[in-house]
């Protein structure tokens, strides 16, 4: 079932790996070259997916996943992003046939998730996993193992690669109770690699991990995508997932609000213009403000941020021109993930007519510093 | 089948180290030992007193061990998430909940076994020949528990572990009055047909332990 990994092309199984020694030192090369392995094919379908739940307190009926669809492509990296409670781990459950949909329709390597041959054929990682304490890593990756049905000698070999892999060499016979969250979640990894799957569910898979095994889990994930596998990945490391994933989906409270590849989703952000000798009179003002500009003054230098369009960046210029400026740089910026995130969250609590946390807590600041 | 004895060896392998469990198994050994140790076994020392209070102390630990363990065996594995990771490889749930079952019994009978064989050592020392029935009181003991651990399975999947410890200690003290439930479900002259339909419907659902 399992494919033999013990291939010396991953460089892996070469030495003696630290503990808490990264496991990108094996992967990084193959890495860098990053590039998606997306066919055609679905790995992943979600059609008007709903799951409602009852608030115990209330009694009302809550939808944690509000009609969703989408589709994720075989061989991509596709990154589910959304504040807590948005629904994330309800949809990956309901991808793993882990909870049953109360409607819509979710397709996992083109079949009803949840019976064994898919099974077979994914894995999940949940976020912060536990896993039985008095055994060894090798121990239950060889537990893990033994439920895909692999034979000892097999299992054996597994766990010992997959152990190397993550970088738990040397502490591959400790009890797991002696582990620190960043080996447990190395452990996480391990476990769902073992069936050589072909679409992984990872849940925060960095969530609470100092940089070095923060930077290990993210390059093993771009190990992942090299070998095309597809990874359905929540997080919340939003600069990660901006580097690792093809297409990204934001959802808030069970709908999707924004789903794109993620550099169209970056693109039209501002662009930066820096001036000489703009005198910023009200007139001035004005005419940036209709122009969807705004102006900083630093002494005789003037920033003006504008849109990034060719139409808004021309008039801009043609604005400076006209009033005798001195033009002296021109910048385009990028808007970050980060950037998007927020704006669509936000765009979210003011449709659900809520008071946004953020522009709470900014007034709250104010207030205070009054 | 593997699938299952995989799963019982992992959920084995975690309840024996439970603290709690050892614990009671502890104290279950010490008044076994105690009672033997101040109780001087002359002629007029009844036997029977003693396999009662013997079985009575394994049988009470068992019930506490029992119920402990079999309220825990799967709302534990939902709060850790560790039955995400094992229900998302190829395993069915009633695999999973077979595997906790045996898992859980398979302590059960152990911790019960090392009370009887502490308990059937010390009698036939002190009575200087094996006594066959002690061996069938602790048999006996182990299939309560067996019942009992698979009704704490049963509520574990639909009620928290607080409610459950209540319903399946009740079951056990309903379970142990089978004959006091018995006769006021059997009908007669004076008895008013509801009552004895309420209690012939406790008779009828409650296993008799």
């Amino acid at each position: 079932m399992a494919r033999d990994k013990s291939s010396p092309s991953t460089g892996a199984q070469t030495g003696e790996v630290e503990s808490t020694e990264g496991f990108s030192g094996a992967i990084s090369s193959v890495a860098a070259n990053g590039a998606s392995a997306a066919s055609g094919e679905a790995a992943i379908e979600i059609k008007n997916l709903v799951k409602r739940y009852r608030n115990m307190i209330t009694r009302e009926w809550v939808n944690a996943v509000n009609d969703i669809s989408l589709e994720v492509k075989q061989g991509e990296i596709f990154g589910f992003l959304g504040p807590n409670g948005a629904g994330k781990t309800t949809t990956i459950k309901a991808l793993l046939g882990l909870i049953f949909p109360d409607s819509g329709v979710v397709k996992v390597l083109g079949q009803a998730p949840g019976n064994n041959e898919i099974k077979a054929r994914i894995s999940y990682l949940p976020e912060s996993p536990y896993f039985y304490e008095h055994m060894s890593a090798k121990e239950i990756i060889n537990f893990y193992a033994s439920l895909f049905g692999l034979d000892p000698r097999e299992r054996s070999k597994r766990a010992d690669y997959l152990i190397d892999l993550v970088g738990l060499a040397s502490a591959g016979n400790k009890p797991l109770r002696a582990f620190s969250k960043g080996m447990l979640q190395r452990v996480g990894i391990a476990q769902s690699l073992i069936n050589d799957p072909k679409v992984l569910f990872f849940d925060e898979p960095t969530s609470g991990l100092d940089p070095i095994a923060h930077r290990d889990i993210r390059d093993l994930i771009l190990h992942l995508r090299t070998e095309g596998r597809t990874l359905f990945l929540s997080s919340h490391q939003l600069s990660d997932v901006e580097l690792v994933c093809d297409r990204v989906s934001i959802l808030y409270r069970g709908k999707i609000r924004k789903m794109g590849r993620v550099d169209e989703l970056v693109i039209g952000g501002n662009v930066e213009i820096l001036v000489m000798g703009l005198d910023p009179t009200p007139t001035v003002t004005a005419e940036l403000t209709a122009l969807g500009a705004k102006l900083e003054q630093s002494g005789r230098d003037t920033l003006i941020i504008g849109k990034a369009d060719i139409e808004s960046k021309n008039a801009l210029i043609d604005l400076i021109r006209r009033y005798k400026a001195q033009l002296i740089a021109v910048t385009p910026t990028r808007r970050t993930l980060e950037d998007i995130f927020i704006e669509t969250v936000r765009e979210g609590e003011v449709e659900a007519g809520e008071a946004t946390k953020f522009a709470e807590a900014s007034t709250a600041e104010a207030l205070e510093v009054k | 089948m593997g699938t299952v004895f995989t799963l019982a060896q992992g959920t084995f392998g975690e309840a024996i180290r439970r603290k709690i469990l050892n614990i009671f198994l502890m104290v279950a050994l010490a008044m076994i030992g105690l009672y033997f140790a101040f109780t001087s076994f002359t002629a007029r020392e009844d036997l029977t007193i003693t396999l009662s209070t013997g079985l009575g102390v394994i049988s009470l630990a068992g019930v506490f061990i029992s119920v402990i363990l079999g309220i825990n065996l799967v709302p534990s594995e939902i709060e850790k998430r560790t039955i995400y990771t094992i229900l998302s490889k190829p395993v069915r749930r009633h695999e999973f909940l077979l595997g906790k079952f045996f898992g859980g019994l398979t302590t059960v009978f152990v911790n019960i076994a090392l009370m009887g064989i502490v308990f059937i050592l010390l009698v036939w020392f002190k009575i200087r020949h094996p006594e066959a029935s002690v061996w069938e009181g602790v048999l006996m003991i182990f299939f309560q528990m067996m019942l009992l651990s698979a009704v704490a399975l049963l509520f574990s999947v639909f009620v928290s572990p607080f409610v459950n410890f209540f319903l399946t200690f009740s079951v056990y003290l309903l379970g142990s009055m089978s004959s006091v439930t018995e006769s006021l479900a059997t009908p007669g002259k004076d008895k008013n047909p509801i009552t004895v339909g309420f209690f012939w419907l406790i008779h009828f659902l409650i296993p008799n332990l």
